[in-house]
C-alpha cells in the first residue's frame, strides 16, 4: 500500500489479526469511540451470528449472489484491514455476498438492498463487494433497519468510466450498534457518489476510505446525520488522492439534540506526490439544537504536492443563528416555525445534491420526525 | 546579480544568509558538553541562585530525562543532548551603554542593526541577548519612572525576587514537557518584564537574541507579567550564525496578562538552517484580558512552535497571527493552541505559510472549549501556499468542545502559485522571481501588516531572498 508516511492518521493495513491489537481508546483512530458500547466488536465476541436478514428489490441486469470465503472478489478494491473489526470481519464474517452491475449496463431504477436486524444478541458481520463494470450507471440503496448488532465491510469497486451512486442509510432501532468499514476504488474518469444518511442506532460508527484506480476520477462524499439523546455517530473519512486529475468533494452536516448526543466528524484527505492536478475540498456543519451535546469535526490535510488545483477544508459547530430566527420572526412566523425552517434549509441543499428521487421524500419526512421529538415538542 | 539585488545593492552583503557571520568563539572553547547534575548545580552556582531555584532546576533535570521524547511532529532522533554545550558564560560583564561593549559584539550588532534602532529611538530598551547572558541593556527613563521593569530574567531573579517567585513556572510547569522541563533546569538568559496597574507602554520592548557558539543549546526564560489594565508589546527577534553541526534553541516563554490587561507579543524566528526550534509558549488571561501572539518561523531547520492561550476569566480574548516559511531541508511545524476555561470567551487563530524548495509546513493547533465556557467563540483560518511540486503541507485542527453552547469554525486552504497571477504580473514588465515575490508578499500582507514597521520591512526583504531562485 506504501503507507510508510510519516502520520498518525492512516495506519498500515494488514490481514493478519494478530497485527491488531484490541483497542484501549487510548489510540487515535479510537479516541472518540465509546469502546464499552460496542459489544465486543472489537474485542472477542462471536461474530458467526445471522442476526441480519437481507431482502433484495431492484431491476434486471444485477447479480445479487452469496460468494465463498478466500472468493477472488472479496479484497478487488484493494481493502486491507488497517482496524481489528475490520480484520475481524475479513476472517470471521458469516455472510458474504457479491452485487455485481456488468460493463455498459444503465440502470433505469436503483438497486435497494435491505437489511432487517432481528435481535442484538446475535452479533453478526457480512462482507459485500459492489462491482460497477465500466461505463455503467447505477445507483444502489442499501437501508438497515430493526435492532442489530452488526459489524461489515462494504467494498466498491467502480470501473472506468462508470458512475456511481451509493447510498447508505441507517434507519436502526435505538438499541442496534453498527460499525461500518467501506472501501472504494473509484477507476479511471469514473465517478463515484457516497452518500451516509443516519438517523437510529445506539452506536453507528463508518470508517470510509477511497482510492483512485487511474487519473480523472470523481468522488463526492455526502453525509446526513441526526444524533438524539445518548446516539454516538461518528464518521471517520479518508481520501487518498493516489493518481493525478482526480477530485474529491466533501459535504457532511449534522444535528444533534438531546442530553449526550454526541457526533464526530474526521475528514483526512492525503495528496501523494504523484496526484498532480487534483482538486478536493471537505466540509462538515454542525447545528446544535439543545442543551448537552457535543460535536466533534476535525479535518486534517496532508499534502505532498505543490501541483494541485486546490485543496481546502471547513468545519463549523453552531447553535441557532439568533439574525435567522429573529428575521423570520419580525416577519411573522412563530418561533416553532422559525425552527423548523432553520432546520429544514440547512439540510435541504444537501438532500438536494444526494438528487435520488426515491429517497428525497423519505429525508425530508425523517428530518421532521426527528425535530418533532424534541425541538418542536418543548415549544408546543 | 539577480534583478532584486540590482536594484537594492545592500541586500547584496547580506548574501544568501545574511547574518551567517560568526565572531571568533572564546566564550564556547571553555564551555563543557552534555548535561547531568554538575552542569546544572555548576550553571547555578556561577549565577549565585538562591536555593529554591536550584532544586527547581535539579527537578526539571529529574523531568527531563523521564519524560519521552515527542512521537508526533517533527523527526527529532538527530538531536544528541550530550553533545551539546548548557552554558556558555560571555567574557564580558554586563554593560551599560553602547561605546562600553567589545569590539566584535559591537560589530555583530551592528549588522543586526541594533544602534540605529536605538539612535532612532524606535525601540523602548535594547537588551541583547549574547551568548546566554545579556551584556547590554538600556531602558528608557520614564519607562523607569512608571515602575515598569524590564530586564534579562538572571537580574530579574537577583533583584525582584519575590515577584519572580510568585510567577516562575506557575504557567508552565517544570515537567509540562520534555523540552519545558529540559530548560528549567538549565535556563540562562531572556527577559522578565513587569508592567505595573494601568500602565500603558507606548513603544515595543525589543530583545535580539544570538547563538553565537557552535552545537551550543540556547534556553532562554522569558517571564512577563502585564497587571491590571495595563498595556506592553513585545518584540523578539532571533538570527544565528551558520554552522556545521545541529543546534537546539529550546526557550519557554510565560506570560500572566490579569484583569483588563492586554499584552503582545511579536516574534520573527530566522534561526539558520541547522537549528532545532522547540519552544513552549504561553500565556493565561484573566478576565477580560487580552493576549495576542504574532509568531513568524522563517528559519531553522526544525520548528515546533504552538504558542498557547488559556482563557481563566470571562470575556478574555486570544488572538494568534501565525506565519511560516519552510525552504529546502525545513519543516516548520507550527500553530496555535487556545484553552477556553470560562464564559464568552473568543479566540482567532490566523496562520499562513508558504512551503518551497521541497519545504514542509504543518498547522497544528488545538481548540479546546472546556465545560462552563458557554457563549464562547473560536474562529481558525488557515492557508497554505505552495510555490513547487516538491514541497509539502499539512493542516492537522484538533477540536476538543465540552460545551455545547459554543461557536467554532475552521476553514483551510492550500493553494500553488497560480499561472494566470504569474502571468498577468510578467506582462506588466515584471521577472518572474520579482512577481513570485510580489505573490506571496501579497499572500502574508494580513499578517505583515500587524508587524511594527521595521520588521515588515526586514520580513518583505527576508521574502525575497527566500524566494530567490524559486522560480525555473
Amino acid at each position: 500500500m506504501g503507507l510508510e508516511l510519516s502520520s498518525h492518521l492512516h495506519p498500515v493495513g494488514s490481514f493478519d489479526l494478530s497485527d491488531h491489537p484490541v483497542p484501549t481508546g487510548r489510540e487515535e483512530v479510537w479516541r472518540f469511540t465509546p469502546l464499552k458500547r460496542l459489544r465486543g466488536l472489537h474485542d472477542g465476541a462471536a461474530l458467526g451470528g445471522t442476526g441480519v436478514g437481507a431482502e433484495y428489490d431492484g431491476p434486471d441486469g444485477v447479480a445479487v449472489e452469496p460468494l465463498a470465503a478466500g472468493s477472488a472478489e472479496l479484497g478487488s478494491s484493494g481493502f486491507v484491514p488497517t482496524d481489528r473489526v475490520s480484520a475481524r470481519v475479513w476472517h470471521e464474517a458469516g455472510q458474504r455476498y457479491a452485487v455485481t452491475v456488468p460493463a455498459d449496463t444503465e440502470l433505469d431504477a436503483p438497486a435497494v438492498l435491505t437489511l432487517t436486524g432481528k435481535s442484538v444478541d446475535d452479533a453478526t458481520a457480512t462482507h459485500a463487494v459492489i462491482t460497477i463494470g465500466a461505463h455503467s450507471r447505477a445507483t444502489v440503496v442499501v437501508r438497515f433497519e430493526g435492532s442489530a448488532t452488526l459489524a461489515d465491510v462494504v467494498e466498491i469497486v467502480v470501473g472506468d468510466g462508470a458512475q456511481l451512486t451509493y447510498v447508505t442509510v441507517q434507519d436502526w432501532a435505538d438499541d442496534a450498534v453498527h460499525h461500518s468499514t467501506q472501501h472504494a476504488k473509484v477507476g479511471r474518469d469514473a465517478s463515484l457518489k457516497h452518500v451516509a444518511v443516519t438517523f437510529g442506532g445506539d452506536l453507528v460508527r463508518h470508517d470510509t476510505t477511497a482510492t483512485y484506480d487511474g487519473p480523472g476520477g470523481s468522488i463526492e462524499m455526502l453525509g446526513l446525520y441526526f444524533a438524539d439523546e445518548g446516539q454516538h455517530i461518528e464518521h471517520r473519512l479518508f481520501v487518498d488522492h493516489t493518481a493525478p486529475k482526480t477530485k474529491s468533494h466533501v459535504v457532511y452536516k449534522g444535528a444533534l439534540q438531546g442530553q449526550g448526543a454526541h457526533t464526530v466528524w474526521i475528514g483526512n484527505v492525503l495528496i501523494r506526490k504523484e496526484a498532480e492536478g487534483i482538486e478536493t475540498y471537505e466540509e462538515n456543519r454542525n447545528l446544535v439544537l439543545t442543551d448537552g451535546c457535543q460535536a466533534d469535526s476535525v479535518p486534517n490535510l496532508e499534502i505532498e504536492t505543490g501541483e494541485i488545483e486546490g485543496a481546502g477544508h471547513a468545519s463549523a459547530t453552531a447553535r441557532f443563528d439568533d439574525e435567522q430566527l429573529f428575521y423570520l420572526r419580525s416577519r411573522g412566523v412563530s418561533e416553532k416555525e422559525a425552527r423548523r425552517l432553520v432546520v429544514h434549509g440547512f439540510f435541504n441543499d444537501l438532500i438536494r445534491k444526494i438528487a435520488v428521487p426515491e429517497l428525497e421524500e423519505s429525508l425530508t419526512a425523517t428530518v421532521e420526525t426527528e425535530l418533532a421529538k424534541n425541538v418542536l415538542k418543548e415549544l408546543s | 546579480m539577480t534583478s532584486i539585488e540590482e536594484r537594492n545593492p545592500e541586500l547584496q552583503g547580506l548574501g544568501r544568509y545574511q547574518f551567517g557571520w560568526a565572531d571568533s568563539d572564546e566564550a564556547g572553547a571553555l564551555a563543557t558538553r552534555g548535561l547531568n547534575e554538575t552542569v546544572v548545580r555548576d550553571i547555578s552556582s556561577k549565577k549565585s541562585e538562591p536555593q529554591w531555584m536550584l532544586d527547581l532546576r535539579l527537578k526539571g533535570l529529574k523531568l527531563f530525562h523521564r519524560k519521552p521524547m515527542p512521537t508526533w511532529g517533527s523527526d527529532l532522533s538527530a538531536i544528541d543532548f550530550d553533545n551539546i554545550k548548557y552554558f556558555v558564560r560571555s567574557s564580558e560583564k554586563q554593560a551599560t551603554s553602547w561605546e562600553e561593549l567589545p569590539e566584535d559584539i559591537k560589530n555583530t550588532y551592528d549588522k543586526l542593526g541594533i544602534p540605529e534602532a536605538e539612535k532612532q529611538r524606535l525601540v523602548a530598551g535594547v537588551a541583547a541577548q549574547y551568548e546566554s547572558e545579556v551584556v547590554y541593556h538600556s531602558i528608557r527613563e520614564d519607562l523607569e519612572e512608571q515602575g515598569v521593569i524590564f530586564v534579562d530574567t538572571d537580574t530579574g531573579l537577583r533583584e525582584h525576587e519575590e515577584l519572580f517567585k510568585e510567577y516562575f513556572g506557575t504557567v508552565i510547569p517544570v515537567g509540562d514537557n520534555k523540552f519545558a522541563a529540559l530548560n528549567t533546569s538549565v535556563w540562562s538568559g531572556g527577559s522578565f518584564i513587569y508592567v505595573p496597574k494601568g500602565v500603558h507602554v507606548d513603544i515595543p520592548l525589543q530583545a535580539y537574541f544570538r547563538i553565537n557558539t557552535e552545537n551550543m543549546g540556547q534556553f532562554e526564560r522569558t517571564l512577563i507579567i502585564v497587571d491590571e489594565d495595563a498595556y506592553v508589546h513585545y518584540v523578539e527577534g532571533c538570527t544565528a550564525p551558520i554552522y556545521s553541526s545541529d543546534s537546539l534553541h529550546s526557550a519557554v516563554v510565560e506570560i500572566i496578562v490579569k484583569k483588563g490587561g492586554r499584552c503582545r507579543y511579536t516574534t520573527i524566528q530566522n534561526w539558520s538552517n541547522n537549528v532545532y526550534n522547540l519552544v513552549t509558549k504561553r500565556a493565561t488571561c484573566d478576565a477580560g484580558a487580552t493576549m495576542e501572539w504574532v509568531d513568524g518561523n522563517i528559519g531553522s531547520k526544525v520548528t515546533m512552535k504552538y504558542p498557547a492561550i488559556y482563557l481563566m476569566g470571562e470575556h478574555a480574548k486570544g488572538e494568534t497571527l501565525s506565519i511560516a516559511f519552510a525552504g529546502e531541508g525545513q519543516h516548520q511545524d507550527a500553530g496555535a493552541k487556545m484553552v477556553h476555561a470560562a464564559p464568552h470567551t473568543s479566540s482567532s487563530i490566523l496562520s499562513k505559510s508558504v512551503a518551497r524548495g521541497g519545504g514542509r509546513t504543518s498547522y497544528r493547533g488545538l481548540i479546546q472549549v472546556n465545560e462552563g465556557a458557554h457563549g464562547s467563540k473560536s474562529n481558525v483560518l488557515c492557508d497554505a501556499l505552495l510555490v513547487d511540486q516538491i514541497s509539502r503541507s499539512d493542516t492537522y485542527p484538533y477540536v476538543d468542545i465540552r460545551e455545547d453552547d459554543v461557536s467554532m469554525g475552521h476553514e483551510a486552504s492550500v493553494s500553488k502559485v497560480s499561472d494566470d497571477q504569474l502571468f498577468y504580473l510578467m506582462s506588466r514588465g515584471m521577472e518572474q522571481d520579482e512577481a513570485m515575490a510580489m505573490i506571496v508578499r501579497g499572500f502574508v500582507e494580513p499578517i505583515a501588516k500587524e508587524l511594527p514597521m521595521e520588521y515588515a520591512l526586514e520580513l518583505n526583504r527576508l521574502i525575497e531572498l527566500q524566494m530567490e531562485g524559486a522560480v525555473g
